[in-house]
């Protein structure tokens, strides 16, 4: 295809769901379709970028205008965000969630896609604000106290974590007059601070991201897998492409990568509630994407798919605390659904979990790899819960009819992928992910199946959020410097 | 000069979100913060000249720089619905919670 042609189909890209979603609240009656049109072009869009496999660079206006890159890593990410969104309408198909619900999802799925291509730091904030309120509004959708509460606190971090990026992105005009993202090597080191303070509080990253839990586990099944699966990697999408395009900040990534990874399953393995477990594994899965940002992309794939089935299983499953869970069998088919999702997490083979774990590993640097083979050890400890998990006769449960179809398109996803990357089928690399899930399994067994040990919740109130968001500049700082 | 007290005017709002017990001073102190910030992108632009960029008009002496005033501008946009939605928020939050003190609150919807 020609340049030009595929310039326009990134615009429209952006520019048509923000333009659906509006049809959508002035013509309730299109809502799914329109909706579902969206979707599918998102994902259109998102296999000829991973098909051309070229960067395009597209500069709108001036030099001073908006910049957009996109290539083989956004394109990943959009497919993402494009299936996530699919799955979640097929969830919600035939539930009776009012027009507004849909005008939300696709509106807040053109802010995420316009994330993943724009290339200045003035068109992030933009697209960074306006997915926080339209995830406010998807929160806050049942319109109970909590979920008011708990989109607010969402609103209330996010907001403040931005304000210190637009400081930071004001310094790195000053410095270079430019707001692109390759700016940012000239840039003194307190707009760097100011700027990673901003997103790694977005991506959940560390212990500026510890509001990530508390909103993930807390909102309806479908909003949960729709955060957990897509909306979250907008905070994570531009710190990979800082550590590709500005290599001075590449350790600072990868670092955090290792440390946000061990950080959020170190919460899992203990926590005895499947959606928080869930919600605290995102965090460290996360850290995985960001601990190797060349190959990020593939493994933002199968996390986003794979999360956001585990996230509508944990919807339908008839409790949430493990322990009435380990009490009553599971029905069958929604037990096999879960198990598969969990052996994907895990790294096993045939699924696509699998691969992204090799390519991951193998673009780790040498300082890296012990955290994150503790970390893939955790994973498979924590997701020994789900596993483990009783099946049998139970009496056949009703889920919602959009249910399965919603699985299906997730799991078919994760078979498929495994096509990425089908190189990582060799004996080496086969062995290892079986026995770290073996030793996981053991442990888990052993060890923690009887631990009850509680972790405090006291570091996720506001005020503690708000205040590790400044020792978290700090000690950015002082990284920065050295 | 201005520059120290742009940015004290973005340290007392954060220490408003920070210390502050009532909900709704929070959200005050943040918008304080915020001008804080717009405050600042306003000094950027005026390092080079004070007077404003229009085309047509004779030059006057040293013009301010027109991007980060045009960038703002959004900001201020963007920051001001976040402010409305917010608010609205507290609105229905105090009617269960008439005092708005945050620890009642998150006590309230501890899981």
């Amino acid at each position: 295809m020609n340049g030009n042609l595929l310039d326009l189909l990134t615009l429209l890209a952006i520019a048509l769901p923000l333009f659906a979603g509006f049809t959508i609240y002035l013509w309730p009656r299109g809502d799914r379709y329109l909706a579902l049109g969206t979707g599918l072009g998102s994902v259109g869009y998102a296999l000829q970028l991973l098909w051309s496999n070229s960067p395009r660079e597209l500069q709108l206006l001036d030099s001073f205008g908006v910049t957009l890159l996109t290539d083989a890593l956004s394109g990943f990410f959009i497919l993402t965000n494009a299936l996530v969104t699919l799955a979640v309408l097929f969830y919600c198909w035939n539930s009776n969630k009012s027009a507004f619900f849909y005008t939300q999802l696709v509106i807040l799925h053109g802010c995420v896609n316009g994330a993943f291509v724009c290339a200045d730091l003035m068109s992030l904030y933009v697209a960074l604000e306006v997915v926080s309120i339209a995830t406010f509004l998807l929160i806050t959708y049942p319109r109970s106290d909590r979920s008011l509460w708990i989109g607010l606190r969402y609103l209330f971090v996010s907001n403040t974590a931005m304000l210190f990026y637009l400081i930071g992105a004001a310094l790195v005009y000053q410095a270079n007059s430019s707001f692109a993202f390759t700016s940012l090597s000239g840039a003194p080191p307190e707009a760097i601070a100011l700027i990673f303070m901003g997103l790694l509080t977005k991506g959940g990253i560390f212990v500026s991201g510890l509001w990530l839990p508390l909103t993930h586990s807390e909102s309806e099944a479908p909003v949960s897998a729709l955060l957990s699966g897509a909306v979250i990697k907008v905070g994570i999408f531009p710190l990979a492409r800082f550590a590709l395009l500005v290599s001075e900040v590449d350790p600072l990534v990868r670092w955090f990568g290792v440390a946000t990874a061990l950080l959020g399953v170190g919460y899992a393995v203990f926590e005895k509630d499947a959606k928080r477990m869930l919600a605290f594994h995102t965090v460290s899965q996360l850290g995985f994407v960001l601990a190797a940002p060349e190959v990020g992309g593939f493994y933002a794939l199968t996390h986003g798919l794979v999360k956001a089935a585990l996230f509508l299983i944990a919807g339908v499953l008839p409790s949430r605390n493990f322990k009435d869970l380990q009490q009553q069998p599971l029905h069958f088919p929604i037990w096999i659904a879960l198990a598969i999702a969990s052996f994907s997490i895990s790294g096993f083979p045939l699924l696509s979990g699998f691969g992204a774990k090799v390519l991951t590993m193998k673009n780790l640097l040498p300082w890296q790899v012990i955290g994150m083979n503790i970390a893939a050890l955790g994973t498979a400890i924590s997701f020994a819960k789900f596993i483990f998990l009783p099946s049998g006769s139970a009496p056949a449960q009703t889920v919602k009819p959009g249910f399965w179809s919603a699985i299906a398109l997730l799991l078919g996803g994760l078979l498929i992928a495994n096509g990425i990357y089908y190189e990582a089928y060799t004996w080496g690399n086969t062995i290892k992910p079986l026995a770290t899930i073996a030793l996981g399994w053991l442990l888990y067994y052993v060890i923690f199946r009887r631990l009850a040990i509680k972790l405090p919740r006291v570091i996720e109130t506001f005020e503690h959020l708000i205040g590790l968001m400044s020792l978290t500049l700090v000690a950015l700082f002082w990284m920065v410097l050295t | 000069m201005v520059k120290i007290f742009v940015f004290a005017t973005i340290l007392v709002g954060f220490l408003g979100i920070l210390l502050k017990k009532n909900l709704f001073m929070k959200v005050i102190a943040m918008d304080v913060m915020s001008t804080g910030v717009i405050a600042y992108y306003v000094l950027v632009a005026s390092r080079v000249g004070w007077f404003t960029p229009i085309v047509g008009t004779p030059p006057k002496g040293d013009y301010a720089d027109p991007v980060p005033q045009a960038v703002i501008l959004t900001a201020i946009v963007i920051g001001f619905s976040i402010q409305a939605l917010m608010l609205v928020g507290v609105m229905k939050l105090s009617r269960e919670n008439p005092t708005l003190e945050i620890h009642a609150i998150e006590q309230n919807h501890q899981p």
